[in-house]
């Protein structure tokens, strides 16, 4: 049974892998569930399997194609030896079993179990007239016995041993294969041999051509077991890899082929910041009669209800204004923090955006009707050429947009604040910074650089809240969820 | 668990063959479903398409076990006094005044303010106990002494704080009431949970980790045909036949909302009122409205139907 769990665990981390989210409560539920329905039917385990560790429609999916790569291995063995001469064993596996017992129980003629293995002496055997020699080294013994089953548990024991599931790159298969060979007792193998062969004698020759067959034929095997291992694992793992890696990438190098990933890895983290900050609520004064609480709190004073207590609850969203500068430099961190915004549309509902290179412009509606991309490549087109002016950017906001800013206002400012010497205009800023709740500025350079030249972030720095550096997407998330948890 | 009936739920062919005897066509995996929730005590969260049988899987369960099946439809501001138990005010209220009369009789004999508080508090406390209790469906059905089918029914219309609340009756099968204690289910008569969600949004994942979740398709044509045979038996061979090849064409279309069990059945009784033996254009035109629920799919599918009739009665 123990097996059979350490089984089910590795199968629970290809999962995971592939983007099920299985928790170690459900890995035991899924214990139960296999010690109560049994390995038998393969049809009803993997319904089980499936309820118990896939909880919806892309989990389910990810799950089935994950169950029949993983245990197709079961078969493997039967499989591999389709292709060996040996005609009775392939034709079903129900004849597989009695086959491979009989060797047993002529426990003196390790000869023909090892003509079940390795194919080729099947003929051999009947012309042999001589006394039979036993193999001595442990694997031998095992292969030439011609238990496939026992090969197999051997294999994969090994493969636990050397950690085969940490495989990532492609080339590392021969080192794994040779890995799991010597794990299963490949040394003692190959001195056996060399002792027969030294030896010389008839049987002794026969029986290292034999085990040499066998080895052979192992190695063979290993490496197919290697290579399911490495689909299983490695594929998934390098996207991973690949993930975290992009995470920490600066944006402005990123790639244009890697911009799929990175959306991809966007909604991911968009989609975690909804599920914890979705929940937020206040109590309102307003709504439905809570009684019970009423009755409670009104009970020290003798009953009389005069206390009232509301049932009603009002989720408070934040307003988020996000003025992004669009010129060359800052594009590409514009890019990235407007696509983060936009798929936190179901808990920021009111964010209005604005780009600049030096005239502000509204992009809200644009980015909410087109796709991320068309949207992004019309604000370039419209907003992008020009020089940056910082200054021209906040007169403009005073004139149009000041006047929508309130109390509950979020106020992020995405820009390297390079204004090529113009003027700062940062008393505009301090009036921004008095009416709204936050002001926030994202500033893609290193903070060491933030005084350096046209730079003005010295001016504006007072005039904000809150100043981050801000160029990767784990800054991004950062500074996104600290907005979310604030904002109430 | 050793609740009635239990011997029903010993292999998943039986719990398929009951079902069937019931009228409720089910798959293996949704047998699957039962028989495990069954043997490993845990709630079967069930996802799917609106109409493919969710709430009547429970229903179905109830019946074959001969238990009760307590029901709990989940809204938004369902809340714990509706969903577990609420006090008994107006009784509560008029005990206090009861007491207020017979304080004198409580505290007599008591000299002193720390004598009298003393006093009262060897009085028993009944304002909050289980007499001014009044048990709702999650209470009732831990309460059940037969033990019973609790159907939480769409349970993604309810708010994130009731999904919380749900979590300790889902993974212990007990309630705290805080001025009482824990209330916890009878040994071996837990109650079968069955929980329902058209996935409106996103079930939280704890919720999700304490139940096997078990996903209803609509179902291919055969299994259909199976079900509307069941529901309706007089329907004829042929007209079963063309009508489910309908409806399942009309699943492929793109559609607001598309037909689903539920909708066929409905259309199959139609039908037969209407003494129809098969299908064609002009019948299909008069009773789409039973199967489309959207006057934009009505006319999507008016376009293509000659197509899609003739296909539907050639398949036979």
């Amino acid at each position: 049974m123990t097996q059979l769990h350490d089984t089910l665990v590795e199968f629970v981390q290809v999962l995971r892998t592939a983007d099920v989210k299985v928790s170690p409560a459900e890995t035991l539920d899924a214990m139960e569930a296999l010690d109560i329905i049994g390995i038998e039917n393969r049809v009803l385990l993997k319904n089980s399997l499936s309820m118990v560790l896939s909880k919806n429609p892309e989990e389910k999916e990810a799950f089935n194609t994950s169950f029949d790569r993983f245990f197709s291995f079961n078969k493997f063995s039967p499989e591999s030896d389709a292709a060996e001469p040996d005609e009775h064993n392939h034709q079903d596996d129900g004849e597989f079993d009695p086959e491979s017992e009989a060797p047993n129980q002529q426990s003196g003629q390790g000869g023909q179990g090892g003509g079940e293995g390795t194919g080729g002496g099947a003929e051999a055997s009947e012309e042999l007239d001589f006394e039979q020699l036993e193999a001595q080294s442990e694997l031998g013994k095992l292969l030439l016995s011609g238990d496939r089953m026992e090969v197999m548990i051997k294999m994969a024991e090994a493969g636990r041993q050397v950690e085969v599931n940490q495989i990532v790159v492609f080339t590392q298969k021969g080192l794994y294969t040779r890995k799991i060979m010597e794990a299963m007792g490949l040394k003692g193998l190959q001195d056996e041999v060399g002792e027969l062969q030294e030896e010389g004698g008839r049987p002794q020759l026969y029986l290292a051509g034999q085990l040499k067959g066998a080895r052979d034929h192992l190695r063979e095997q290993v490496r197919d077991y290697v290579e399911k291992q490495f689909f299983l694992h490695a594929d998934e793992s390098g996207k991973q890899l690949r993930e975290e890696l992009l995470k920490k990438v600066k944006l402005s190098n990123l790639e244009k082929r890697n911009f799929k990933d990175v959306q991809e890895i966007v909604f991911k983290m968009a989609k975690k910041l909804v599920s914890i900050h979705s929940k937020r609520r206040k109590t309102f004064k307003r709504g439905q009669l809570d009684i019970r609480k009423t009755l409670r709190s009104n009970m020290q004073y003798d009953g009389m209800l005069f206390d009232l207590k509301w049932k009603s609850q009002k989720v408070d969203r934040p307003k988020v204004m996000c003025i992004c500068d669009v010129s060359g430099s800052v594009s590409n961190y514009s890019r990235f923090l407007l696509m983060f915004l936009y798929s936190l549309a179901e808990i920021l509902p009111k964010v209005r955006s604005f780009a600049f290179s030096s005239d502000l412009g509204e992009v809200t509606r644009l980015f909410q009707q087109s796709k991320l991309e068309d949207a992004m490549a019309k604000t370039m087109r419209d907003y992008g050429n020009g020089s940056t002016d910082y200054g021209q950017m906040l007169a403009d906001f005073k004139s149009h947009i000041l006047k929508d800013v309130d109390s509950k206002t979020t106020v992020i400012i995405l820009g390297d604040a390079r204004n090529n010497y113009g003027d700062p205009k940062s008393e505009i800023l301090r009036e921004v910074y008095d009416k709204a709740q936050r002001v926030i500025w994202l500033n893609p350079e290193p903070k060491s650089s933030w005084t350096v030249g046209d730079a003005e972030m010295k001016k504006y720095a007072p005039c904000c809240h809150q100043t981050e550096v801000c160029n990767s997407l784990v800054h991004l998330e950062r500074v996104v969820g600290n907005l979310l948890r604030v904002a109430v | 668990m050793a609740i009635k009936n239990d011997d029903k739920l010993n292999d998943i062919e039986a719990i398929q063959g009951h079902f069937e005897s019931l009228g409720y066509i089910c798959s293996v995996e949704i047998a699957t479903a039962v028989y495990l929730a069954y043997h490993l005590e845990k709630p079967v969260l069930i996802e799917g398409p609106p109409g493919v049988g969710k709430t009547e899987l429970a229903k179905t369960t109830a019946d074959m076990l001969d238990l009760p099946c307590i029901r709990l439809q989940c809204y938004e501001g369902l809340d714990e006094s509706k969903a577990i138990y609420e006090w008994k005010y107006g009784k509560q209220l008029l005990y206090t005044q009861v007491l207020k009369e017979t304080l004198g009789e409580i505290l007599e004999g008591a000299t002193g303010l720390s004598e009298s508080v003393d006093k009262l508090h060897s009085f028993g406390d009944v304002f909050f106990s289980k007499e001014f209790l009044e048990p709702r469906p999650l209470l009732k059905a831990l309460e059940a002494e037969e033990g019973c089918v609790l159907l939480i029914d769409e349970v993604d219309k309810s708010d994130h704080e009731f999904e919380s609340l749900l979590l300790e009756m889902l993974s212990d099968y007990q309630l705290s009431i805080p001025e009482i204690g824990t209330v916890k289910a009878i040994p071996g008569k837990k109650p079968l949970v069955f929980l329902t969600s058209n996935n409106t949004r996103e079930i939280s994942d704890a919720l999700k980790r304490r139940c096997l979740h078990l996903y209803i398709p609509f179902p291919n044509a055969d299994l259909e045909r199976q079900i509307v045979r069941a529901r309706v038996p007089d329907i004829p061979p042929k007209l079963n036949q063309q009508l489910v090849a309908f409806i399942q064409e009309l699943r492929e279309m793109d559609l607001k909302k598309v037909p689903a069990i539920s909708e066929t059945i409905d259309w199959a009784r139609t039908l037969i009122l209407l003494h129809s033996e098969s299908l064609n254009p002009e019948l299909v035109r008069q009773t789409l409205n039973v199967i489309l629920k959207f006057q934009e799919d009505v006319e999507t599918v008016q376009s293509e139907l000659q197509g899609v009739t003739n296909r539907a009665i050639k398949a036979t």
